[in-house]
């Protein structure tokens, strides 16, 4: 009997380990009952799904690098440099897709420079990434002269602003795009290629998987995915700042791990990763809502960053030592 | 024959590898001379003395750190912190006991960092750079809660003179500032640590090999705790330097520390891959960057574009490292 | 011999690593639907044969010919798809997806689907007669149950050869007769096994032919009838003893330097044995059967459950290296370039890593007493570098060890453990360390020596035990006890 109750609590310590971000969602929105507050409105579930959404796709696209064990930390400044671009050309009397477009594009050249260092040239993704990311942001800056941009087109900033059948636009291209990283990982050879890579690099390449390439075009998607979530947000806000993506790449990729993608490689997916991100803006939200001071809010967030990529670490250092 | 020649080239290949920063610099203080005899004058020199404020001495404590093999990115938390709390305590308990105060938080909050990656197992540069990501959050939010976020000048604000820090700002000593003296006594202080000590051998051990180093006795696990540690209390004399000089702290202060500190050491040569290292070299890689900034000011090249230079350069630096490892 | 009855038909290969002559001149011929044995030694020049077949490896020279088709240049993919597939111990195999996945890795795109590929797995599965759930992650298979997924991996490309290296090593009695019934049925289809084994008796049960490798070289191929046990184990050890190593030397001291209580850990099995001073302790066993997770044990290296050592009759606590090394233990890994050396590093930096701290004066290097150090264990040592500061990546794999092995000599600890120091070495330096092992015992050092070549331990070693899967199953005096006793308490 007693062995029995040991026995499932191990098997719900289990659970919990590997559903943290699940759980700790459920704990909000349990907390959130007692406290009188506009958490259960709908205007405060819009206003926390238009500010998860751009941070989402990025995710996504982040998503893929840290499947193949990678990591992406250029995604901030590429988010910021492609909503100037945007913003930028569309001023400069530009057709408007053909000015998206050309956004979306610079995202993916940035990848693809990001891909040749880290597959090609073998650096260390998160560092060499870290300076493409301050390189970019130089670029930003210099195109923007570090003033914020506006849009003269009224009809930039209908594209997430708008709403679909009472679904905020933003939201609603979050969900096409996830559901679009989601069946290119599950139902494409390069999603399953990427998933065996990230596991077992040497295994993948004798079987014939062409790991190179596969890897590569991993960056080159996340950092198209930065410059799309970056046409949105300037979009959203109708302004591209010039600075304003200094935390995001930590925070996308910290929020990446709590979703359950981890560093170890080969695991993780969509899902996952919304899931870790929504997790970040809730807590956020819940925290605003009870009218906990911002300062204190980023407190909590920084603990909850250590406390979980330790977690991911310690349980790695577990594993290894079980060997 | 052929053999014999393209061992020579690769020999001078590696040369111009190893000492490429120098010869950068050399260069650039040429070209700029020539175009630009201003460069030269005695105003500018004291002008790029003046730019070896904090950031040289967060650079020198970052070389231990990512000689070791790791990295921290928890400076603008760090340095936000302590520059809120030194000038907090100086009208309570006095200028010198407060900076006191300030450099054994510094080294107290860098021990934190080391131990708290120590004992979770975080033994890769990727998983030291997120958590100490968190750590920064987490400093720079107690700073703001401990002060309320509001900026403090201690040019004005304060009743009790503060000399030292004055001093420390603004002072000259013969033909140096004083916090360039201070750099340079760092700087030796450190260089004889790095190149004499039993402690900074056993840094680079670690950095080059952590598994042969431990299997070989050496104590890897305190030793990453005391770069951290080193690292927290260079930070700590960067911050009491960088408030001295710009005489109104907010809590935004130390941002984008930990990336130009990181830079001047990758650009110095100071292997990422841990290991192979000087704090002679993050002496140069800081030079660069400053004469660098002197250079395209003086030549009128505009703020942003000098941003994608440097974003360029350190992109190349790090490549560069890369190569340089795979060539052996 | 009808050539189309030949599947694999291996002439004269060879193949050399920096140091090491790996395979010289061997040849192999394997008949259609027959189960083909290969035995020999760690280290004889089984795996490197086969790595050459699957294409990790590329042959110096020699011919190979599979299935009536020449092979010259051939990688992992292409050799499987033209029906060679091998499995490795170790498994080859994407721990964190499913079976079915693994069984089509990198064929996705062939599959129609993922349905699809999963029933198609299915099938694979039910036709060896396997249960286990294509759903399943593979990290949560025991290893019998990967075996199962290697093997259908190897039948959906339709393999006329399967290579199965050391296949039963972590496999129960019961999940053994299961995979002979397999092997079996296989043979019945006319699909042709390669079995690498050390376990004679399943050799004998299984195979219809063998084939003896040792020291790169193919001693002998027989019919498995027409040779007896004893006859097979003479032709994996044999060969002459006498001049490749020093003469054995004596233990002079009677006092017992380390008592190893006991060590427990997930893979060990209450360790215990004594150490004398002065005396060379052989450890015998297969790769993975606890010799390495012993040493390291006791040196701190890695964790134990329970850990009771007595040095000098006083009990120790270790709990890493350092207290090793303090206790006065010296290890000298079994992985050189990723445990030992500090590769960019230079010869001198390598020689004084241990011994830096003990000359040191308030933290301060004496560095005229370093490069001392340095000059001495390189002429001693007769280390050969064009000087101290060469870099130790340069140095030939016996000229590494060299390195490694002064480091420890420079701190002259009471108990040397070394963990395969001739690994990779050429002859002539081999012969300089069982030269140097012998001066360091005759100054009152002990060693314990582990060694996958077993001629070296028993010329060297005073006393043998025997290590066989975690536990220790023997103890022999080597000038006594016959090599092929000491096999055989190893092979278990």
């Amino acid at each position: 009997m007693n062995l029995n109750v040991q026995a499932l609590g191990a098997q719900a310590l289990n659970i919990l380990n590997k559903q943290k971000a699940v759980v700790a969602i459920a704990i909000i929105f349990i907390v959130m009952i007692f406290p009188d507050t506009n958490f259960y409105t709908a205007g405060n579930f819009s206003n926390l799904l238009e500010a998860v959404s751009t941070n989402a796709i990025i995710a996504f696209g982040v998503t893929l690098a840290v499947i193949c064990k990678g990591c992406d930390l250029s995604v901030g400044s590429v988010m910021v440099m492609a909503g100037i671009i945007a913003i930028m050309l569309l001023n400069s009397g530009m057709n408007m897709a053909l000015a998206i477009i050309l956004a979306i594009l610079s995202g993916s050249v940035v990848g693809f420079i990001n891909g040749f260092l880290i597959v090609h040239q073998k650096s260390e993704a998160f560092i060499i990434t870290l300076g493409m990311g301050m390189l970019v942001q130089g670029i930003a800056l210099l195109l923007s002269n570090a003033r914020h941009v506006s849009a003269s087109d009224p009809n930039f900033q209908r594209i997430a602003n708008d709403n679909w059948f009472g679904i905020p636009n933003i939201a609603a291209f979050m969900i096409v795009f996830g559901v679009l990283v989601f069946l290119l990982l599950r139902f494409t050879s390069f999603g399953r290629n990427l998933y065996a890579l990230g596991g077992d690099y040497e295994v993948a390449e004798h079987s014939g998987i062409n790991v190179l390439r596969t890897k590569w075009l991993a960056f080159v998607l996340t950092g198209t995915f930065a410059a799309v979530a970056g046409v949105l947000a300037a979009s959203r806000f109708n302004t591209g700042i010039p600075i304003a993506g200094v935390d995001i790449p930590l925070m996308v990729n910290c929020g990446v791990v709590i979703g359950g993608t981890s560093f170890a490689g080969g695991v993780g997916g969509v899902p996952q990763s919304f899931i870790g991100i929504f997790v970040i803006f809730l807590l956020r939200n819940a925290m605003s809502m009870i009218g906990i001071h911002p300062n204190v809010q980023m407190l909590v967030l920084g603990i909850m960053i250590v406390a979980i990529i330790s977690l991911d670490c310690f349980a790695i250092k577990r594993k290894k030592e079980a060997v | 024959m052929t053999k014999q020649l393209t061992q020579e080239r690769s020999k001078f290949v590696d040369f111009l590898l190893e000492y490429l920063v120098l010869f950068v610099i050399v260069g650039l203080v040429i070209v700029t001379a020539i175009v630009e005899p201003a460069f030269l004058s005695q105003r500018n020199f004291t002008n790029l003395m003046r730019q070896f404020g904090a950031l040289s001495f967060v650079a020198l404590g970052m070389t231990f750190i990512i000689m070791g093999g790791f990295i921290d990115l928890s400076v603008p938390g760090m340095i936000s912190i302590i520059a809120m709390v030194t000038l907090s305590l100086v009208d309570i308990i006095g200028e010198i006991p407060a900076m006191m105060i300030g450099l054994l938080l510094g080294t107290m909050l860098g021990t934190l960092n080391g131990s708290l990656l120590v004992n979770v197992g975080a033994n890769t540069q990727a998983k030291a750079l997120f958590i100490t990501f968190g750590m920064s959050q987490i400093y720079r939010a107690l700073a703001l809660i401990l002060t309320g976020g509001f900026s403090m000048n201690w040019g004005t604000l304060f009743a009790h003179p503060m000399p030292v820090t004055r001093a420390l700002g603004s002072g000259m000593w013969g033909p140096l500032s004083i916090s360039f003296w201070l750099f340079i006594f760092f700087l030796v202080v450190l260089y004889i640590f790095q190149s004499k000590t039993f402690l900074g051998r056993a840094i680079t051990y670690t950095g080059g090999n952590l598994t042969a180093a431990e299997l070989g006795g050496i104590p890897t696990k305190r030793i990453v705790i005391f770069i951290y540690a080193l690292g927290g209390f260079m930070v700590a004399v960067g911050s009491i330097v960088l408030f001295s000089r710009v005489s109104v702290t907010v809590p935004a202060i130390g941002d984008f520390f930990e990336r130009d500190a990181i830079m001047a050491v990758v650009i110095g040569g100071t292997s990422l891959l841990g290991g192979k290292g000087s704090v002679i070299r993050t002496f140069m890689g800081v030079a660069l960057v400053i004469l660098m900034s002197n250079c395209m000011n003086l030549l009128g090249v505009q703020t942003h574009v000098q941003e994608v230079v440097r974003g360029i350069i350190l992109v190349l630096a790090i490549w560069l490292d890369h190569r340089r490892h795979a060539r052996g | 011999m009808n050539n189309n009855d030949v599947i694999l038909s291996v002439q004269n290969v060879n193949k050399s690593f920096p140091g090491v002559r790996a395979l010289s001149d061997a040849s192999i011929t394997v008949r259609k639907g027959t189960v083909h044995a290969v035995v020999g030694e760690n280290g004889a020049g089984k795996s490197t044969l086969m790595k050459i077949l699957s294409g990790v490896y590329t042959k110096d020279s020699g011919t190979v010919v599979f299935d009536g088709e020449t092979i010259e240049h051939t990688t992992p993919i292409q050799s499987i798809r033209r029906g060679l597939s091998i499995i490795y111990q170790e498994f080859n195999l994407v721990n964190t997806l499913t079976v079915g996945e693994n069984i089509f890795l990198g064929r996705y795109s062939e599959m129609k689907g993922m349905r699809n590929m999963h029933k198609q797995a299915r099938t694979l599965l039910d036709s060896i007669g396997s249960t286990i759930d294509t759903y399943r992650l593979v990290s949560d298979l025991s290893a019998a149950e990967k075996q199962m997924v290697e093997i259908s991996k190897a039948l959906s490309f339709n393999s006329k050869l399967i290579i199965m290296d050391e296949p039963s090593s972590s496999l129960t009695a019961d999940e053994l007769t299961q995979l002979f019934t397999l092997i079996n049925d296989l043979r019945s289809k006319g699909v042709t096994i390669i079995y690498i084994s050390h376990k004679l008796d399943e050799i004998f049960e299984l195979c219809d032919i063998v084939t003896i490798v040792r020291d790169g070289q193919v001693i002998d191929t027989k019919p498995i009838d027409h040779l007896t046990r004893g006859e097979m184990i003479a032709k994996m050890i044999g060969r002459e003893i006498e001049n490749e190593f020093p003469s054995r030397p004596l233990v002079t001291y009677n006092k017992v330097v380390m008592e190893v209580k006991t060590i427990n850990t997930r893979k060990l099995k209450d360790i215990s044995f004594e150490l004398k001073k002065g005396e060379i302790l052989g450890f015998v066993g297969l790769v993975g059967a606890g010799r390495t997770e012993i040493v390291r044990a006791i040196y701190g290296a890695d964790k134990a459950g329970e850990l009771k050592i007595l040095m000098n009759g006083s009990p120790v606590k270790i709990r890493k290296p350092r207290d090793g090394k303090h206790a006065g233990i010296g290890l000298l890994p079994e992985d050189r370039k990723l445990e030992g050396l500090v590769l960019p590093f230079s010869v001198q930096s390598n020689i004084v890593m241990s011994s830096l701290e003990n000359i040191s004066k308030f933290g301060f290097i004496n560095s005229s007493k370093e490069k001392e150090i340095a000059e001495r264990q390189i002429k001693s040592l007769s280390i050969k570098t064009p000087s101290p500061h060469a870099r130790v990546k340069t140095l030939s794999g016996g000229n590494q060890q060299k390195c490694i092995m002064g480091r420890w000599l420079e701190i002259n600890p009471d108990i040397l453990i070394l963990d395969e120091p001739t690994r990779g070495i050429d002859v002539g330096t081999k012969y300089e360390i069982y030269l140097l092992i012998k001066t360091l015992v005759e100054n009152g050092s002990s060693v314990i020596m582990i060694s996958s070549e077993l001629p070296e331990v028993l010329a060297m070693s005073n006393r043998v035990l025997t290590i066989c899967e975690g536990r220790i199953s023997g103890e022999f005096n080597p000038e006594v006890d016959s090599a092929h006793d000491i096999m055989d308490a190893a092979i278990g």
